[in-house]
């Protein structure tokens, strides 16, 4: 489970897309030019407006009538006044009013949103469709008219507008904050919190709270940029302050005046202005920037450009054609760009009508190795080495046009979520319909039929209702037979299935793995399916590839590997499996293995599982090759394989002397427990 | 979905009953009595307290706020304080005006901020960070500050638009069209600019998605994958964003019809405020959010047309 | 450790001298939502009852909307429990407030599924584990000794406690989760799916680690989980529900190898094995015994929930809902449990 959350897997996308931590938001500030050149403008603009009366060139009111409406000058920095007034001065002895009243406007709005939100979360549906309902109500409100209202009866008191501001805007900081504070809500620590009796308030004070911690920052900063600019805007409209009390409204409003006199003027206020709101944002931006969407799935931009250029540049491999139906991997090793490698010299076949098994662990590879296999990798992870033969092409040097005619046509692909499958927004009918057409060039009549008709063969029996209807209206199973009607459409000989029962209930899994054996088994194609569960190994599978941290250990057929599994990790992984023991009674331990698989930095150069291996040596540091196995075809990727002879033991499930107290090990060390020399038989 | 419509439109009825109050109760907050705008500054202290007590300033709020209502709701909005003038007549006579801007400006900002934010999602790299670029100076550039700025270029320097001014569509339909390009373009950047933001955001979680790949599975052209599939679904959160946008252009165009001098509504409020013209403030600010309510609602509805979940629910 | 389990199951059979149960839930039902629609809808959890001995160890089984996360979560007090009790310990527990769950000390803890959303990430391990034991009073220097201590014994080392849960693995969290629960001594845990997000060799350290923790502490869980090999292994009485109700109860023995509720086979039937040719069997009877598509196989909340897909469903079982009743060693809600058991299934 260790996620590689720098690489663009499936495992890491909800990792990386947790809101960002205080200390770790600060970094990200830190990193970015952009967010440091903003927080260093406002500490700046804020402490030099706060000492302004420490500092100033000119007494604020002091007019100099030799320049007046003078442009800068060694004398006026930034020029001068109607009045003759030095601007440089005035902007910033107004500065510290200005800030501390848009700081006002961005307390309130906090202030008044904040607890909005975390009383909605942590409440009755009822109370937080009441609080929903009033903050919608004030975020359909054109603020500025009704500010201007509210200066009307009371005057340009600017504390009491950047109040009434900070109300009338608290309604959409509101909506932000309470999304967040609800899928906070509902994480499984404030239900433990819950269960040990800790207040409600407590609860929200000391799990939700610490958690909003960015995005209350952010949008602090971001109210103030707001509160910054209404209040300049007011100004010019004549609502400003009241002189004699400089303010930046008041200074562009009376700057507004000589626009077409001096429209100098209104330079070094509006910059000053445009620049702290650029300020803000670009403080806020960063800090945000870290929870921002999921990486894509199409490679787009400099992205695809470079594959391209990489694809042209590379030297065209005199590639052996594979027979016809046949899938011929060798070699594949798969990285990210400029990054680490996922998937190290993977090597295997697939014959036409049989099921070739890839399983293993998260993080091992597997669904890499698959998403290749159809040429679709995330964006920015790509084959370096080896080829994947399919016909008289090369899978891992085929551009995207080419591999587009491939896609779907000859080779299909089912996924492991049926439900973010299909695409929320049409039916089943237009997605499956378009499909057919596109695959097969028949017109759209006979596309809906066809799709009718496909909808049939995955068995689903009221196709018609289905074709009408929207994902979210299907089961999950149901969906996956969609999926599966989808990868179908264009007759493909080969079908990749990336965990395409992981996500269902058992019983509908078996109902998913039987319609898949039957299709194989009629239209005579081949399957590459993979998966973590040695069950559906041995159900579907003729033959298995076992990977582990990238790399091909073990591979033969489903009986040889399942049945005399040779791998320590193979042997070790199908004890650890309380499938294993289903309707044995009384086990008392399951075998297990310590530690975890390894990230792809920290592979070693060795036997990538030596760390964790019962039966690891010195030799065991030297890169491993695939061996020959003892007993049947295929290879296992262990020096001391023909040694151990783990496949003769009359009981493959081997027992907790071969493996370590899984509970005493600190994870990261080496095996503690010394490999006793296990030739012999072992006891259940 | 009926049961949907009927709620927001309630919510709807609700914000203009709130603001109708809530502008009725600050135009009685402050210090100026109608009287004293009425009459005039000549009048006595007695002319003034006729005038109020004739237009029933002295009785409860209550019965005022619903004597207003009452022929708020037929139609009635009171007569200027200041020129005797219908207020309705008044707003109708203005409201084209501020309805060119609004609404010229909230399709300009949606064309440029969608066509921009798709580009920006779409071919990443340089288009994407000088898009960003465009964004965040869009959003830090006060609106008076760019519409001088282009007065500046494009009237002063170089005469090619009118500096200020309106022109009525059926005096001349193309005077119309030059007068509003600048104040249109002016309030538009800002909207665009945030707009941008919204779609590229939408359309790189929408990119994201795990349906994407069992479209590229099938062979579906990418154009196709992004044009159809992913702007579909970055559709609702755009049309939302727009919807929200158009208050906020509502409200600005108070600033750009003062900075063109445009006979708009805007103009009207900051002078009925200016003048604490209380009838034709109550009026204007009702008005307003009466538009931008019913605007709101439309897009609103518009979005969860746009959503099957919503449509078939 | 084997010794205890089987007494604890010894105890339960001989009803004469039985310790009270450490949990009672007696015709539980809890409903989703207000209003006549959700009326009209059957509910989540649909009267279940079910008892945990001291050191016993219930598994609870069923596939999604089951309501078995459900039931853990009205024991836990965080679902609103419709009608029913909850005894616990010989107290009633339903429907408790933050204060009155607050005096139970701690005896009732819980492992949630999840190990990445089940520690606040803005929390050290240490006050993350603390949390429990300064809110029954405890000083914040025993509370840190202890989850030191709590820490050890769950295979980690004391340091870990002033590291935040990003640093470790998901099998880690999970330790750190069971380390959560048990520091406040509980007699009972509920483990709602505690090892279903974890790969198979991290789970099997979980799944070990519960089963020692168990026997040195003499706890009693309510385990919760969709995979009946899982529950299997660690619970002596599984509970099997389907659409909010009990469909069997019994020995874990019984139930995993012996099923006699038609429902209970297909579960067991579609549970896949790492043998080929004792799954090919499997996989063949499964296909013969006639179970049908769980698709859109609605239930109106009349009858027994499980007969649109029941291959020996009859006008009698989509009118009547069947009562549990004794079968074999088991208890099971089916009109036709005997004819059920009498079949031939993998």
């Amino acid at each position: 489970m260790s996620d590689t959350a720098a690489f663009p897997t499936r495992s890491s996308q909800r990792a990386s897309r947790r809101p960002l931590q205080a200390p770790q938001a600060l970094r990200t500030l830190l990193r970015s030019p952009l967010g440091m050149l903003g927080l260093a403008w406002l500490v700046v603009i804020v402490v030099a407006s706060l000492t302004a009366p420490l500092w100033l060139p000119y007494p604020i009111e002091y007019q100099d009538f030799s320049a007046v409406l003078a442009g800068p000058s060694a004398a006026h920095l930034l020029g001068t006044d109607e009045l003759g007034r030095d601007v440089l001065s005035r902007i910033f002895a107004a500065g510290a009013g200005s800030l501390i009243t848009t700081f006002l406007a961005a307390v309130v709005a906090i202030g008044v949103a904040l607890p909005l939100a975390l009383i909605a979360a942590a409440s009755s549906a009822r109370i937080e469709t009441i609080i929903n309902r009033v903050t919608e109500i004030a975020m359909s409100i054109p603020a500025l008219v009704i500010i201007i209202a509210v200066i009307g009866a009371v005057g340009t008191n600017l504390y009491l507008v950047m109040t009434c501001l900070g109300l009338l805007i608290a309604g959409g900081i509101y909506r932000v904050f309470v999304g967040q504070a609800k899928s906070l809500q509902s994480q499984l620590y404030v239900d433990a919190a819950e269960v040990d009796g800790l207040r409600p308030a407590m609860v929200s004070i000391r799990h939700i709270l610490p958690n909003m911690a960015t995005t209350i920052f952010v949008q602090f900063v971001l109210v103030f940029a707001i509160g910054l600019m209404l209040q300049a805007g007011l100004a010019f409209i004549g609502f400003g302050p009241q002189p004699p009390e400089p303010s930046w409204g008041g200074l562009i409003q009376s700057a507004s005046k000589q626009i077409y006199v001096h429209p100098w003027l209104m330079v070094p206020t509006g910059l000053v202005l445009v620049f702290t709101v650029l300020g803000a944002n670009a403080v806020a931006d960063t800090l945000a920037g870290g929870q921002g969407a999921p990486p894509s799935q199409v490679a787009l931009g400099p992205e695809a450009r470079r594959r391209r250029r990489e694809l042209k540049a590379a030297a065209p491999v005199a590639v052996e054609s594979a027979p016809e139906g046949m899938l011929i991997v060798k070699g594949l090793t798969i990285g990210v760009d400029d990054g680490p490698e996922l998937v190290s010299s993977v090597s295997f076949e697939v014959a036409p009508g049989t099921v070739l098994g890839v399983v293993g662990e998260s993080g091992c590879g597997k669904t890499l190795t698959a998403l290749s296999l159809v040429g679709l990798l995330p964006p920015g992870v790509n084959p370096r080495e080896g080829s994947i033969r399919w016909g008289a092409r090369d899978l891992a040097r085929l551009d995207e046009s080419g591999l587009a005619a491939i896609r779907g046509r000859e080779i299909g692909f089912v996924g492991q979520e049926p439900m973010r499958a299909l695409d929320p927004m049409f039916t089943i009918g237009y997605q499956l319909a378009g499909a057919v057409r596109r695959l097969r060039g028949v017109g759209k009549a006979d596309a809906r039929a066809e799709a009718a008709s496909l909808l049939g063969k995955v068995g689903i029996v009221d196709a018609e209702r289905v074709l009408r209807s929207y994902p979210h209206q299907i089961s999950g199973g149901m969906a996956q037979r969609v999926a599966i009607a989808l990868a179908l459409a264009g007759r493909p000989k080969l079908l990749i299935a990336d965990e395409p029962t992981t996500a269902l209930d058992v019983t509908v899994q078996a109902e998913i793995l039987s319609l898949l054996r039957g299709l194989v088994a009629e239209t005579g194609m081949s399957m590459v399916m993979v998966t973590h569960d040695f069950g559906v190994v041995a159900d579907i599978c003729d033959e298995v590839v076992v990977m582990y941290a990238g790399q091909v250990i073990e591979s033969g057929t489903v009986h040889d590997v399942l049945g005399a599994a040779e791998h320590p990790y193979t042997t070790a992984l199908l004890a650890a499996d309380p499938h294993a023991g289903l309707g044995v009674v009384g086990q008392e331990r399951l075998a297990s293995i310590p530690g975890q698989v390894p990230q792809p930095r920290d592979w070693p150069t060795g036997c990538r599982f030596a760390d964790r291996c019962a039966f690891a040596q010195p030799q065991c540091v030297v890169p491993v090759p695939l061996i020959a196995r003892d007993r049947g075809d295929g290879g296992v990727r262990c020096v001391r394989v023909h040694e151990l002879q783990l496949g003769r033991l009359d009981d493959p499930v081997p027992l907790d002397a071969a493996t370590p107290v899984d509970g005493g090990a600190d994870p990261t060390a080496p095996t503690t427990a010394a490999a006793p020399a296990r030739n012999g038989k072992v006891r259940s | 979905m009926i049961l949907f419509v009927i709620k927001r439109f309630a919510l709807a009825v609700t914000t203009v009953f709130v603001v109708s109050v809530l502008v009725f109760l600050l135009v009685h907050a402050g210090d100026t009595t109608p009287g004293v705008v009425a009459v005039g500054i000549g009048g006595t202290q007695e002319q003034i307290e006729a005038y109020n007590e004739q237009i029933g300033w002295y009785d409860p709020l209550i019965v005022q706020y619903l004597a207003w209502l009452g022929s708020a709701l037929t139609g009635d909005l009171g007569t200027s304080l200041t020129n005797g003038s219908d207020v309705l007549d008044e707003i109708l006579r203005r409201f084209p005006v501020t309805a060119s801007l609004a609404f010229g400006a909230t399709v300009v900002s949606s064309v440029l901020g969608v066509v921009l934010g798709v580009t920006a999602a779409v071919r990443r790299g340089l288009a994407d960070r000088l898009v960003s670029v465009f964004a965040g100076m869009g959003a830090a550039v006060p609106a008076f500050w760019l519409g001088i700025v282009l007065v500046f270029v494009f009237a002063v320097q170089s005469s090619l638009l009118p500096a200020t001014g309106y022109v009525r569509f059926e005096d001349s339909p193309s005077g119309w069209f030059s007068s509003l390009v600048l104040p249109v373009l002016t309030l538009a950047i800002g909207g665009a600019a945030f707009i941008a933001r919204q779609t590229r955001a939408s359309m790189l979680e929408a990119l994201g998605q795990e349906y994407i790949r069992t479209l590229r599975a099938t062979a579906m052209p990418t154009w196709r994958i992004l044009y159809v599939h992913a702007l579909r679904s970055a559709s609702l959160p755009i049309v939302a964003s727009i919807a929200l946008q158009f208050i906020a252009l509502f409200g600005g165009s108070i600033i750009v019809e003062v900075l063109f001098a445009l006979p708009g509504l805007g103009v009207a409020v900051q002078g009925a405020v200016g003048q604490a013209d209380a009838p034709a403030v109550q009026g204007i600010v009702v008005v307003a959010t009466l538009v931008v309510v019913v605007v709101n609602l439309l897009l609103e509805l518009t979005n969860s047309f746009l959503d099957p979940k919503l449509r078939t629910s | 450790m084997t010794a205890e389990t089987l007494n604890a199951a010894d105890v339960y059979a001989g009803i004469g001298d039985a310790p009270p149960p450490v949990l009672e839930i007696e015709d539980l039902v809890v409903r989703y939502g207000r209003g006549r629609a959700a009326l009209a809808a059957p509910p989540a959890v649909d009267r279940v009852s079910l008892s945990i001995q001291p050191g016993e160890t219930v598994g609870l089984v069923g596939e999604s909307g089951s309501g078995k996360t459900t039931i853990g979560r009205a024991v836990l007090g965080l679902e609103r429990v419709t009608s029913g009790s909850i005894r616990f310990n010989g107290r009633d527990v339903t429907n408790l407030s933050a204060k009155e769950r607050r005096a139970l000390g701690g005896d009732l803890r819980a492992v949630f599924q999840d190990p990445y959303s089940s520690l606040n990430p803005r929390l050290t391990i240490g006050s993350s584990l603390a949390e429990p034991l300064r809110i029954a009073g405890v000083t914040a220097a025993d509370a840190a000794a202890r989850a030191g201590a709590m820490l050890e014994s769950v295979g980690l080392p004391a340091d870990a406690a002033a590291r935040y849960p990003r640093q470790f693995s998901g099998g880690q969290r999970q330790r750190i989760a069971v380390a959560r629960a048990l520091i406040t001594n509980p007699s009972l845990v509920i483990c709602d799916e505690p090892v279903s997000a974890l790969d198979l060799s991290t789970q099997a350290q979980v799944l070990n680690l519960l089963a020692d923790l168990r026997a040195e502490r003499k706890l009693s869980y309510l385990f919760i989980a969709h995979d009946i090999g899982v529950v299997g292994f660690l619970a002596q009485r599984v509970v099997v529900l389907y659409r909010g109700q009990v469909m069997e109860s019994g020995p874990a023995a019984n139930v995993t190898t012996a099923p006699v509720h038609p429902f209970t086979q297909a579960l067991t039937a579609a549970s896949p094995v790492p043998r080929p040719a004792e799954q090919a069997a499997r996989r063949a009877a499964r296909e013969a015994s006639g179970v049908k598509t769980a698709g859109n196989a609605d239930f109106a909340g009349v009858g027994c929930p499980f007969a649109a897909r029941c291959p020996l469903a009859t006008e009698l079982c989509r009118t009547e809902r069947p009562p549990l009743r004794a079968v074999g060693g088991s208890l099971a809600a089916c009109h036709y449990a005997e004819e059920a058991a009498a079949r031939p299934i993998a």
